[in-house]
């Protein structure tokens, strides 16, 4: 449905670019254009004329990590009230312009991004770069939508994390895997921090984070070049770049200095739950392809090592996934599985770290990672059958990497990977100091003293600042 | 292809928005209306049939270097014998588990090689293989399709893994508000009739499940002459002909006639009406449903039907507009018409917490009943269309939308051309087509409605607002049968 937060996708398979030639298969090159307005807004646009539409999308350089202290959740809850009034549209109006006319609407709230976009009949595109604007320039709010979409925010908190059996497992991975960085609230936050949330709390959001200079507008499809830069110029270019600082989330998370173990209990868990996380380095580092390459070689697919060897040989879980969640400022590195119901979560963990030994002790096999390869370059080439996967492309690489050439160049650097570079980094970032260890159990098995249990309900308590 | 909305409905809206545009004061406080329409073109199909009687259908488009393939046997869980429900889903997905030529990981291996996907499994009314892949390695892909399909060996080690998943993967479901609402929707609609089961079995019918009976569903069912190979993506029709001939040409069709099922979907009426609640203390949030028969996909009806649908469904449709944005109830809610060989369902849906699962049961039902006898503005209407048309043409911007849309014309028997008549069929239906349909097909005093959460929390409203409410204890649930309750002392 609306609205979606990215929560709980693994960045697995995140993607970046495809573009160069890769084996038998010629890799369209993405063509943009950049421009950046006097008021600091940058404009990328890709013309694609296979479809007589186009997709906007608007990246907003403000994430989860921004949520205000005490109000884990907001930075999601303010891109709901997105789609709510502005100066000169009344509630909805945007799905009027967008859905009415037979296009479609959505948003996400990343740790790192919060990001707009719709698709439209191609003629539509001067009304809906107004309609980008106003929200920009000029968003207003009710008490009356504002309770209403928070109600419809604390749903979303039920439907994702209290009614799925493992809704409760994910969520705790970012609390308890995170030290010092803010990344470790949830970006769907807590009922009692979203219900502590105010209107005044939204205008100061707005005031702080919506502004041009920390925007990013992208437009792919079918228009005339010379025609978007005027309608830009019309609609965007009169948007004022505010004096006031942009502030930005400063702190490093520390490196870890041992293992540690977490208990989580819940009422509802058929299946128990075993995951690990290790600090990694963020999404610009040198070492996160090779790190996507390793989950890759892992977890994707039933030829994958997990899978083999945890569900196939040993029979011991339903799933196994590795992933490497390399978001702007750092990254963990994850492994999750479920438990098969009667085998015990000690012989899975024995069985990945078993796995992640194997990893380090010896190189990947060229097949292997010839086999990655192709899986990676497959998947972006369906990333980029859309065009709001491939502006979703755009925006990642300008925005979180910085520089979009890299939606050109990331392919190249995931296929210079060897198999060296990959049991290097297993060698120093998988390591026993590094690993913090989660267990999903169900209630019945919390100890009864739990004097100084070092858990609580992750869920429950929520994860505030 | 993405959008095919057609140039008169850009036109029509055109006009609307001239209207907004007109009341305007200044040219800033009103959206800018939109230019002239661009032109739209559509994917054109080639088939041909193989002496075999193997269906191909090749829909060449050439945006990216990828294709998606299909093979489509057209028989589904709708063939799983009475007490052994979830045989056609474990026949469908045994097949990638080993053939007699290569092992389940050799399979995995050799389809992953590529930078492909492969799945398997039985839906209603078919059961499919698909695969994904760069258009260069589609020959390999195909080629592991065919063996699949045609040398499973269904060895008992892998019955038994692929059993154990199953059996987990259903206790999750079984935990699961939403999941549970689904299967138990199934039986209340179509009782102990062959779409009334689960389709991936439970935890009672899949270990009674013998290497046997799946042996029998595959050599009953997958034959060239009731099968479909779609071709979607970067390739000629030529090629894909050539394919299909090379890895499937051979392919003999049995000596016995295929069998025929008839169905028969019991009618939804006001006397057989259930209210159910399945009480799961354990339930973060409850899910409620809506559900009754509705028709089937050749019904003179179709678009009538999904028009109807359309008013109700969807971010702007009627449920979510009083549930979601007007009352903030639920992160979504919506419906769908779930059209089959046979009649299938109508079914609306929404989750909510659990104190408010009674509201929420009404507000779903009076959207129903309204549709019949309230007002259908055309303007509504119109932009339901609208939005009903933005989708379909959505959902076939990937290869594997492509497929899956003539896929499902091709099984179903319906002519590959009503793609290009879709956007006219669905013009030109009227709001009387809509309310008539509502009325005829649509009651909602004989549509049932099931409500799983923690019954403590809404059982007393709900019970203000109907009579005869069933309450079944999750742990007293029974999906092998219609009266959805273990007998006494089974438990």
């Amino acid at each position: 449905m609306k609205r979606l937060t990215l929560l709980f996708i693994s960045s697995v398979f995140i993607t970046a670019a495809v573009c160069a030639a890769y084996g038998q298969t010629k890799m369209p090159q993405m063509k943009f254009r950049e421009r950046t307005l006097p008021n600091g807004l940058r404009v990328l646009s890709v013309i694609d004329k296979s479809s007589p539409t186009v997709t906007i999308n608007v990246w907003y350089h403000v994430g989860s990590k921004d949520d205000p202290d005490h109000r884990s959740g907001f930075a999601h809850l303010f891109e709901h009230i997105m789609f709510k009034s502005t100066k000169n549209m009344k509630a909805e109006m945007m799905d009027r312009l967008t859905e009415d006319v037979g296009g479609n609407n959505n948003a996400t709230t990343q740790d790192d991004a919060t990001i707009y976009y719709e698709t439209i009949p191609a003629n539509y595109l001067e009304t809906l770069l107004w309609a980008e604007a106003e929200r920009l320039a000029s968003l207003t709010v009710d008490d009356e939508n504002f309770k209403s979409e928070r109600a419809v925010v604390e749903e979303e908190f039920r439907q994702s994390i209290l009614a799925p059996p493992n809704g409760r497992f994910f969520y705790a991975m970012d609390v308890r895997s995170w030290n010092a960085h803010p990344y470790k609230r949830p970006g769907i936050g807590s009922i009692e921090d979203l219900d502590a949330a105010t209107v005044e709390d939204v205008i100061k959001f707005h005031n702080t984070y919506y502004r041009p200079d920390n925007a990013t507008l992208i437009v792919v499809g079918d228009f005339d070049q010379k025609q978007l830069d005027t309608w830009v110029d019309k609609y965007f270019v009169p948007i004022p770049k505010p004096n006031l600082p942009l502030p930005r989330v400063n702190v490093t998370e520390p490196a870890r200095t041992g293992e540690k173990r977490f208990m989580e209990y819940a009422p509802n868990v058929p299946l128990k739950g075993v995951a690990f996380t290790y600090l990694v380095p963020s999404s610009k580092s040198d070492d996160a392809a090779a790190l996507r390459m390793a989950s890759t070689i892992l977890s994707q697919g039933r030829s994958s090592r997990l899978y083999q060897s945890l569900v196939y040989q040993q029979q011991l879980t339903t799933t196994a996934t590795a992933g490497a969640d390399l978001r702007e400022d750092a990254g963990m590195f994850t492994f999750t599985a479920l438990t098969v119901n009667g085998k015990k979560p000690e012989d899975v963990e024995a069985a990945l770290r078993a796995e992640i030994k194997k990893l380090q002790d010896a190189p990947v096999s060229a097949a292997e990672l010839e086999k990655a390869k192709n899986q990676i370059v497959t998947g972006q080439l369906r990333q980029r059958e859309t065009s709001l996967g491939k502006s979703n492309a755009l925006g990642r690489a300008a925005v979180l990497l910085g520089d979009p050439n890299r939606v050109n160049t990331e392919l190249d650097r995931l296929q210079s990977v060897t198999a060296a570079d990959i049991q290097r980094v297993a060698q120093k970032y998988l390591t026993d100091n590094n690993r913090y260890v989660i267990y999903y159990l169900p209630e019945s098995e919390r100890p009864k003293t739990s004097g100084n249990n070092p858990s609580t309900d992750a869920a429950k308590g929520g994860a505030s600042k | 292809m993405r959008n095919k909305a057609s140039n008169w409905i850009l036109a029509m809206l055109v006009l609307a928005l001239c209207a907004m545009s007109s009341a305007a004061q200044t040219a800033q406080a009103t959206p800018p209306p939109p230019t002239a329409p661009h032109s739209t073109v559509f994917p054109k199909p080639v088939e041909k049939n193989l002496p075999n009687g193997l269906r191909v259908i090749v829909i060449p488009r050439t945006e990216m270097p990828l294709v998606t393939a299909q093979l489509l046997i057209k028989s589904g869980g709708e063939v799983d014998p009475t007490d052994l429900s979830g045989a056609a889903d474990m026949t469908a997905s045994l097949l990638t588990r080993g053939t007699s030529t290569k092992s389940a990981t050799q399979i995995a291996e050799a389809i992953e090689a590529l930078g492909g996907t492969l799945n398997a499994g039985a839906g209603w009314d078919a059961s499919t293989i698909t695969t994904n892949v760069m258009s260069p390695r589609i020959g390999q892909a195909l080629e592991i399709i065919a063996d699949v399909a045609r040398n499973p060996s269904f060895k008992d080690e892998e019955i038994e893994r692929l059993r154990r998943q199953t059996l987990n993967g259903l206790r999750s479901a079984m935990a699961t508000p939403g999941s549970i609402a689904r299967f138990v929707a199934a039986r209340v609609v179509f009782r102990d009739s062959p779409y009334g089961h689960s389709l991936s079995g439970t935890p009672e019918s899949l270990p009674r499940l013998k290497r046997d009976d799946i042996v029998k569903i595959h050599s009953m069912y997958y034959r060239p002459d009731n099968a479909i190979l779609v071709i979607g993506g970067d390739i000629t029709a030529a090629n894909g002909f050539e394919l299909a001939q090379k890895y499937f040409g051979d392919w003999q069709n049995p000596t016995v006639a295929l069998p025929k099922l008839q169905i028969t979907t019991p009618e939804s009426t006001a006397s057989g009406r259930r209210i159910l609640v399945i009480d799961q203390p354990a339930a973060g949030q409850t899910a409620v449903l809506a559900v009754r028969t509705a028709i089937n996909r050749d019904s003179p009806d179709y678009f009538r039907g999904i028009v109807a649908n359309a008013i109700l469904s969807g971010y702007s449709g009627r449920l979510n507009w009083e549930i979601r944005v007007k009352r903030g109830l639920s992160y979504g809610a919506g419906s769908s018409l779930d059209t089959r060989r046979s009649a299938g369902s109508f079914m609306a849906s929404a989750q909510t917490k659990n104190v408010s699962g009674a509201e929420v049961a009404s507000l779903t039902l009076a959207e129903i009943s309204k549709l019949a006898t309230g007002e259908l503005l055309d303007s509504e209407l119109s932009t339901r269309k609208a939005s009903l048309l933005g989708g379909f043409a959505r959902s076939m911007e990937t290869t594997g939308g492509v497929v899956g849309q003539f896929g499902s014309l091709a099984m179903y028997g319906v002519p590959l051309d009503e793609i290009n008549r879709y956007i006219a069929s669905v013009q030109a239906i009227k709001a009387a087509d809509v309310k008539g349909f509502a009325a005829s097909r649509l009651n909602a005093d004989s549509t049932s409605v099931v409500i799983v959460g923690n019954a403590k929390d809404f059982l007393p409203d709900l019970q203000k607002r109907f009579s005869n409410v069933e309450v079944i204890s999750v742990a007293d649930l029974d999906l092998n049968s219609a009266s959805l309750k273990k007998t006494v002392g089974k438990n």
